[in-house]
């Protein structure tokens, strides 16, 4: 809340400043990133911890000097999910300099495609928005950043193919969210299911998933070897929590990247053990930028939320998306200099090569035509008291993810 | 469908119903004597699930004394609910009335989540997750034992309103005047009914948030509420039984049929269709009495 008011506060005070012109699009050497995002609605699961660690990474850039003497500021607004409001919020935002927006939001990041790809300016939609954009050439100004839907549902499947006796003539249950999240990764299964010989049953219910247990009636019945767990928030405890009570082991169970350490407490510690999940970033503190965070930015007293929060999942996923964009600004203004432009940042995005943000991430390799980075992930398991990797970082099957990438992206350039 | 799939859909969704009867006996509860339906029920099962969660994580307090806490603080709520909201409302059209519900139903749900944090809260009431399979029959624990809280609740409830106090809210609830002019505190009979509805509000919000966690979207429950009311009758005690058992057997057998050919969750529809449907055929519910006025 203390964040929320303060972030709502900066952003009152940014856009007075803008009214008087005092704030020239990157006319100084300030770069202003918009993190529009989700702190009221669908999103809150996570919203807080993310915005926090984008906030305090831009801060530990700041403190240490910024790049070449250019600080950064984050614009902080909620948009409670919904298009319009992220519309204005885009907006404002744009009036007042951004170049680079976070919308943490599918409809709203989905709303917005079409503006930032007229105005040129770089949107990233990390672990949400359109897999599709993927396609630099479709969406030259998108930037997914990290594995999509499809990607993961890659890496879970080869999990399973490589770690777990192979995929051939198991049976696969995924049990998804009612919601074109859910359905998201299904493709995929549907193709690795025909190639690899498995067989793949799809299990829905409804949202927000309070209440599964007739969904897992029929999962149990279906007597699976695994299952893939697709949904958010409140929803992923009560599917593993009902897969138990059915008599599924959690170290059957292969969760989307939406799964953190709150989610295991909610289940219950000792009862997650086992639980696997993809995931997208290192987590814990012990990695070097968030030991620099809480060397310079929190325990200066800078930190934009919870102390508690450093290093949590979702925390360390926002100062990964932070990271990688920072980087890419500083690679755009060494080779184009100040000031920084949508077009240059852009472009300093598609100079990145091998960056892993000091060992928190996979490498990540952009070009004109791969904005998701490789694809790459791996594969993390609940011990009982934290989450442990349990794979090396790699990606699967993306020749098979790239057709999904592709097709759907024609489909966009058509009705485009 | 094999005949004990579909007695574990059938038990399973009565057991379902009556946690969503937990919710809906608030709403009940304060029609029976205010004539409101009070459309912030799901938001005060929210705010209920955050202060047992907050008595018991935040202040260390053991879990049973934080629920006993909840359900003073709760029963606080609701007369300070009637007290400053309602009685300014005397007189006033009633869809003004439902329309101020639904405006606390949605400060509730902003205010609850930003103070006390959105990320979702474990509330742990010690029902073991081991399984519970009767033959080849899953019965879920944790619903059963909600199903037996909400029977004892309705029980309770019965018999209240055959006490003197419980007989002068039925008065409140038929004629407001006629109770003033023989001497009841209207406004007392109604502020006690909006405390009862929030200490039904506690029972709900914690034995759901132990299922699903403590976050805003508890307050998405008031929707199968709804149609638990709308089809048991809204000012019917038993009406709040007998409807939570049918929707959540219809939400449970109908699904498991359906999901598997259309491909999708069919529940949500199922308790869509239990509205329209009771409304455009018994538009006053089971046992819902005829004069209900309709807004």
């Amino acid at each position: 809340m203390k964040r929320f008011i303060k972030g709502l506060t900066g952003a009152v005070a940014t856009a007075a400043l803008a009214t008087t012109g005092a704030v020239q699009a990157q006319e100084d050497d300030t770069i202003t990133f918009g993190l529009l995002q989700d702190f009221t609605a669908v999103y809150t699961f996570l919203t807080n911890e993310y915005n926090q660690g984008q906030q305090d990474y831009l801060t530990l850039i700041n403190q240490e000097g910024g790049i070449d003497g250019h600080t950064f500021e984050a614009i902080v607004r909620d948009h409670g999910n919904e298009p319009q409001r992220g519309l204005e919020a885009y907006n404002r935002a744009r009036e007042e300099g951004a170049v680079l927006m976070d919308f943490l939001s599918t409809p709203v990041s989905r709303a917005v495609v079409p503006r930032v790809l007229e105005d040129e300016v770089v949107l990233i939609t990390p672990l949400h928005g359109r897999g599709d954009a993927s396609d630099g050439e479709t969406f030259p100004y998108v930037f997914p950043m990290m594995a999509t839907y499809w990607s993961q549902a890659a890496v879970l499947a080869n999990y399973i193919e490589e770690h777990e006796g192979g995929l051939e003539g198991k049976r696969i249950a995924h049990v998804y969210i009612d919601s074109p999240f859910g359905r998201e990764p299904v493709p995929i299964l549907e193709e690795l299911a025909e190639r690899k010989g498995f067989e793949l049953e799809t299990f829905a219910y409804p949202s927000p998933g309070n209440e599964q247990s007739s969904t897992w009636s029929e999962v149990r019945r279906f007597r699976p070897d695994f299952v893939t767990i697709w949904g958010a928030g409140g929803g992923q405890p009560v599917s593993v929590q009902t897969a138990i009570r059915n008599g599924i082991s959690p170290d059957q169970i292969l969760s989307v990247v939406w799964m953190a350490e709150t989610d295991a407490r909610q289940i219950g510690e000792q009862a997650a053990e086992g639980l696997k999940r993809f995931e997208a970033v290192a987590t814990g503190t012990d990695h070097p930028i968030i030991q620099r965070i809480q060397d310079k930015v929190i325990d200066e007293g800078l930190g934009a939320g919870d102390a508690e929060n450093v290093g949590t999942t979702y925390y360390n996923i926002g100062v990964a998306t932070m990271a990688v964009s920072v980087e890419a600004a500083r690679l755009a203004l060494e080779e184009y200099g100040a000031p920084l432009t949508g077009e240059k940042l852009r472009d300093g995005f598609h100079m990145i090569e091998d960056y892993d943000a000091e060992g928190m991430m996979p490498p990540l390799t952009f070009s004109e035509e791969d904005h998701q980075g490789g694809g790459y992930g791996r594969v993390s398991e609940w011990n009982g008291e934290e989450w442990e990797p349990v794979t090396d970082w790699f990606a699967a099957y993306q020749d098979i993810v790239w057709e999904e990438i592709e097709e759907s992206a024609a489909g966009f350039r058509e009705g485009n | 469908m094999t005949f004990t799939y579909f007695l574990e859909l059938l038990i399973n969704g009565a057991l379902t119903g009556l946690m969503y009867s937990l919710v809906a006996l608030g709403i009940v509860l304060i029609y029976k004597s205010a004539g409101v339906p009070n459309l912030a029920q799901g938001a005060m099962v929210m705010l209920a699930a955050y202060l047992a969660w907050m008595f018991t994580t935040m202040m260390g307090i053991p879990l049973y004394v934080s629920i006993a806490l909840s359900v003073v603080a709760m029963f606080l709520f609701g007369l300070l609910a009637e007290r400053v909201l309602l009685r300014r409302m005397v007189g006033q059209p009633i869809i003004m009335i439902v329309m101020l519900t639904l405006g606390l139903e949605i400060f509730l749900r902003g205010l609850a989540p930003g103070v006390l944090g959105s990320s979702p809260k474990s509330l742990e009431l010690g029902i073991g997750l081991a399984p519970l399979i009767v033959g080849d029959i899953f019965i879920n624990r944790a619903y059963l034992v909600g199903a037996i809280v909400a029977l004892v609740l309705i029980g309770l409830s019965l018999l209240f309103f055959r006490t003197h106090l419980g007989t002068k809210l039925r008065a409140v609830s038929d004629d407001h005047i006629s109770s003033w002019s023989v001497g009841i505190s209207v406004e007392r009979a109604i502020g006690i009914s909006w405390g009862l509805a929030g200490i039904s509000a506690v029972a709900a919000g914690v034995l759901w948030g132990s299922v699903q966690g403590v976050d805003w979207t508890l307050s998405s429950l008031l929707f199968p509420a709804i149609a638990v009311v709308i089809l048991g009758g809204l000012d019917s005690i038993w009406g709040v039984l007998v409807g939570g058992l049918i929707v959540g057997i219809l939400g449970s057998v109908i699904p498991g049929v359906l999901d598997p050919i259309v491909g999708g969750g069919t529940r949500n529809v199922v308790t869509s269709l239990v509205i329209l449907l009771t409304i455009l055929v018994r538009p006053h519910g089971i046992f819902g009495r005829e004069d209900i006025e309709r807004v």
